[in-house]
């Protein structure tokens, strides 16, 4: 080492080169490093390292970088602000998902859709419980008598075909939106998903028993036999889906 | 003449050993949005955001990242929603970058200039106060950042056909420390 130092550097350009490697050692390798972190951050490092052996060199232009997580950057900020990659965030958590995000658009736009149809279900279904009213068996002098209103219990076994039919329809649009994610739901939607095992059955056995009852009354019978539940079984299933909305919809914190 | 020679390389070594600078690493977080509604008030916690901070040359830069998905509201239903609306997927993380003098580290009042960059926009916030408390090494960082919807162009989700409140301003508690 002293025979390399005499030799090949006189004493004159001992401390020059001495202060050229004190700097080399201590200053340029953390400019390097800030600059490797600030190319990470932005896309442009897809070179080898070794090109990091020349920091004076034109960067080159943007042009790769994804357009989600690499904010505008002013040039004084480069030497020194941390990148993403300083925080310890993968490539994978840090990139963009595009198919999840049409899943989440098409989940959406579903749901919508479920939602709407919901509320608008809501129409005829009540005027399906005003009209039950009038589809009794008639009366006379306090016994019941064959036949009875037959108009009206037409019109409450069409006003019931149509909310099954709309209540079918946005059943469908729930169960065939995409699914997001396999975790446990949580809040409002837990409940409002246990109450469609009440309210799913009871709207598939509702008509059933109103068809019976219906065929009952026509031929002048009395309703009997399970028919009898017909009401009971629909007024279990009109409350629990009124449940289900306003459960989805829960806490509600009233801030007119 | 060694010592003469000594002292003029540690002289000139100096500048680059404060280049090297501090490193600050956000320990532990709380950051909340609250969202409004007629019939709703609604807060989307997460705690999973990352930070550190560089300084050099008197200047700090920080950066602040966090996952859009783990905000928590408490309903997976909302959440899968805000995470659609906000586009969570194509951009998955909230990021916050700002820069403070080095001097200004330790006053109890940090005044920041924000760059928020969310849903693919990003949005300025100038003089964001932020209230600071030192609990030894710690630094204890608490404040708002007044965010709205349209800074970031998102379309509000509306409940019933009413739309939700403009602003959703985020709630920050930070544990800063320096390594």
């Amino acid at each position: 080492m002293k025979f390399f130092l005499a030799h090949i550097f006189p004493v004159r350009f001992r401390l020059p080169l001495l202060l050229l490697v004190s700097g080399a050692f201590l200053g340029i390798p953390a400019r390097l490093a800030a600059q490797q972190a600030s190319l990470a951050d932005s896309g442009v490092l897809e070179t080898s390292s070794s090109s990091l052996s020349l920091p004076d060199a034109p960067l080159p232009q943007q042009q790769t970088q994804p357009a989600a997580q690499t904010p505008p950057q002013t040039p004084a900020q480069k030497p020194s602000a941390p990148s993403l990659s300083d925080l310890g965030l993968s490539p994978t958590q840090t990139a963009a998902n595009p198919a999840l995000q049409a899943r989440l658009d098409r989940h959406t736009q579903m749901l919508k859709i479920h939602q709407r149809l919901g509320l608008l279900t809501l129409i005829p279904l009540a005027a399906t419980l005003i009209s039950s009213g009038g589809a009794t068996a008639g009366h006379h002098n306090g016994t019941q008598t064959a036949g009875g209103n037959t108009v009206g219990r037409d019109l409450h076994a069409s006003l019931g075909s149509v909310a099954v039919g709309m209540y079918a329809a946005t059943a469908w649009y729930a169960i065939r939106a995409p699914k997001i994610s396999e975790g446990p739901v949580r809040g409002g939607i837990k409940f409002h998903k246990y109450l469609i095992y009440i309210h799913a059955p009871g709207m598939v056995l509702t008509p059933i028993l109103g068809a019976m009852a219906f065929d009952q009354l026509n031929k002048g019978e009395k309703v009997h036999g399970i028919a009898s539940a017909h009401a009971a079984v629909a007024w279990t299933t009109v409350a629990a889906y009124t449940a289900a909305i306003v459960s989805v919809s829960w806490p509600i914190h009233l801030k007119l | 003449m060694k010592i003469a020679r000594l002292i003029a390389c540690l002289f000139l070594a100096l500048p680059a050993l404060a280049q090297s600078g501090q490193t600050w690493l956000l320990t532990q977080s709380t950051l909340s949005y609250h969202m409004s509604h007629p019939m709703h008030e609604v807060d989307g916690v997460s705690h999973a955001a990352r930070g550190k901070g560089f300084c050099q040359s008197g200047v700090c830069n920080f950066l602040v990242a966090v996952p859009v998905k783990t905000f928590d509201s408490g309903d997976s239903n909302r959440d899968e929603h805000m995470l659609q609306v906000t586009r969570g997927a194509d951009f998955p993380l909230v990021t916050v970058r700002f820069r403070l003098p080095a001097s200004a580290l330790n006053s109890p009042i940090l005044d920041c200039d924000l760059d928020v960059q969310f849903a693919g926009n990003t949005a300025h916030y100038s003089h964001v106060p932020f209230h600071q408390n030192m609990q030894g090494a710690d630094h204890h960082i608490t404040g708002s950042i007044p965010s709205t919807l349209t800074d970031f162009k998102i379309p509000p989700p509306s409940f019933l056909t009413i739309p939700i409140k403009n602003e959703i301003p985020v709630k920050v508690d930070m544990l800063w420390r320096p390594q």
